[in-house]
């Protein structure tokens, strides 16, 4: 009875058009396909946190089994989170695991990954690396990420020495998101990344 | 000349009347048995549009009684005269039962003389004459103050349904509440008053009533204490098989007196499933099944240590597991046959490593 995931999505739908959250542009959702199995949400870097003024891409897939089930989620822009994988945007929170209940819906799972962008749980991490600086080398992580934002979301803060880096590795053949993602691995060290791409 | 007239298109009308009336008793005629506290049983034909008193000139004869010498039990209530066969929700080969009106005190007495003093002071409670449970109870899903301020409008939407699993028939079917006496088990039996709620009807001892199945009226106790009603259910939707043909209700099923919205597809349906939350989160039939699947193909039903293997509200909402478990009946046979082997598995854990040979041992994940 995939009805039963349609009719809801479809009523869910309408509920975070009418949102206020709508309204503040802080939160927005589309169609991807006709069936309503597929939808596109995205958030808005919460403020007073690395991810502000960046606009974060999300794939929501919808099982036949919703809402009794949870939707499957992940980041399509790429994000520097300890929670969220920084190579396949996978995320790891409860909600969206063992904690899914059926009265959530859309727009509390958008709001509760906006949540979570302003309060990373570095205990329960997704991204091992992510969480290990971001418990160790805290302003490191601010940088890492504030500049994930400005490159992937659109966010404000340029970061010319990281650009610079990257640039070194890009002349000597590399991908720019995998000299992006081994520098941020590597605390910006240009030569453990050189070393970490090339041994 | 109009005096002529008018009298010649009465006769037409009467005529038509009764062919038409003639056309509608062939197929409604209810074919009732009768029970009498003398162990006989005799079988009655009846009209819907009868009344009790109809009942008692045909069934009275037969016992060799007066009309009012008899008087008519039916699902925990003497039925008064006016009642008609129509509204006591008879299906075909119900049965009613006729009972010799004694009067209670000098039967009583003879019987039993040595609990005459306490049978004064407290008495045999009058029961009047009234009409059938299904006509008088009203939904057990309102609350007290609901009950009071009821419209006569909303009445009629507020009667009692009942839902039962029918074993027969396989489904989900309309259900009728019925009493007996939990002493002998005898269906002429008057309840003191009507249950309003769910516990009054599932759990034991809560309405007591007045059992005349027998020749010796039942008693709870020494005292001579009246006895308690047992509550059960029948499907509605197939010919009674007799008084063993019993069916389980499922409690949680509804009447959506109050319009609320399925939980998972949001459409509003007539019959709904309300779970025991304090929310009471409610889904449409098709969405609890559709939910009970969903976690059946996880393995995720869980072992209540009173109820069995059950399931909460899907809401996630504390203290909600369902107690009744034939509402998982709900699936398909194939579904509801899984749902026992997994909860047999469930229940009977694994034999401790050991005992099984290290080769199994081995290949089961450590935990």
């Amino acid at each position: 009875m995939a009805n039963m995931a349609v009719s809801r999505i479809k009523r869910e739908f309408k509920e975070v058009m009418r949102s206020e959250e709508i309204v503040q542009c802080s939160i927005k959702i589309e169609l991807v396909n006709d069936s309503w199995t597929e939808l596109r949400g995205e958030i808005a870097g919460p403020p007073d946190t690395p991810y502000e003024g960046g606009k974060f891409i999300l794939e929501i897939k919808v099982p036949e089994t919703y809402p009794f089930n949870p939707p499957k989620v992940r980041f399509i822009t790429r994000i520097w989170h300890p929670n969220i994988s920084s190579v396949t945007g996978a995320i790891c929170l409860d909600i969206l695991k063992d904690n899914w209940a059926a009265a959530m819906t859309l727009r509390t799972v958008l709001l509760s990954l906006q949540a979570l962008l302003a309060a990373a749980e570095p205990d329960d991490p997704q991204d091992a690396v992510v969480a290990y600086q971001f418990k160790d080398k805290y302003d490191l992580f601010l940088l890492t990420a504030k500049h994930w934002t400005n490159a992937y979301a659109g966010g404000p803060h340029t970061f010319p020495d990281c650009d610079s880096k990257i640039q070194r590795l890009r002349d000597m053949g590399v991908d720019e998101h995998d000299a992006r993602g081994v520098l941020s691995k590597e605390n910006w060290n240009l030569e453990k990344a050189t070393e970490c791409l090339f041994s | 000349m109009s005096f002529i007239l008018e009298l010649i298109t009465s006769f037409v009308r009467k005529m038509l009347e009764l062919l038409t009336f003639g056309g509608k008793t062939l197929t409604n005629t209810l074919k009732i048995y009768v029970k009498t506290n003398t162990g006989r049983t005799l079988t009655v034909n009846l009209e819907p549009q009868w009344d009790i008193k109809n009942v008692k000139e045909l069934v009275a004869p037969q016992l060799g009684l007066q009309p009012d010498e008899v008087k008519i039990i039916f699902a925990g209530k003497e039925l008064s005269d006016a009642t008609t066969i129509m509204q006591c929700d008879l299906g075909q080969q119900s049965t009613l039962h006729a009972i010799r009106m004694r009067p209670p005190t000098i039967q009583r007495e003879k019987l039993l003389s040595m609990s005459l003093e306490e049978e004064e002071p407290t008495g045999t409670p009058t029961e009047e004459a009234s009409k059938p449970l299904n006509e008088t109870l009203l939904d057990l899903q309102l609350e007290n103050d609901e009950r009071l301020n009821i419209t006569d409008e909303y009445r009629v939407r507020a009667k009692a349904h009942f839902f039962v699993h029918c074993g027969q028939c396989d489904k989900l079917c309309n259900g009728k509440l019925r009493v007996r006496c939990s002493l002998c088990k005898g269906g002429a039996f008057t309840v003191h008053r009507d249950p309003e709620c769910w516990d009054d009807v599932l759990k034991p001892r809560r309405i007591p009533g007045h059992c005349e199945s027998l020749e010796i009226a039942c008693v709870d106790n020494a005292a001579g204490d009246p006895p308690y009603a047992e509550f059960y259910f029948k499907c509605a939707e197939h010919v009674s098989g007799g008084e063993k043909d019993f069916a389980a209700p499922l409690n949680l099923i509804k009447n959506n007196i109050k319009d609320v919205p399925c939980l998972a597809c949001t459409d509003v349906s007539e019959t709904v499933l309300v779970f025991p939350c304090a929310a009471q989160h409610v889904t449409c039939i098709d969405c609890f099944r559709q939910y009970c699947r969903s976690r059946l193909g996880d393995r995720q039903f869980m072992p209540h240590p009173d109820f069995g293997y059950t399931l909460p509200c899907p809401a996630g909402c504390e203290h909600s597991f369902i107690e009744e478990i034939h509402h998982f009946k709900l699936l398909t046979r194939e579904e509801y046959d899984r749902y026992q082997r997994f909860a047999t598995e469930e229940a009977t854990p694994p034999p401790p490593c050991g005992t099984l040979g290290s080769v199994v041992c081995s290949a089961l994940p450590q935990s």
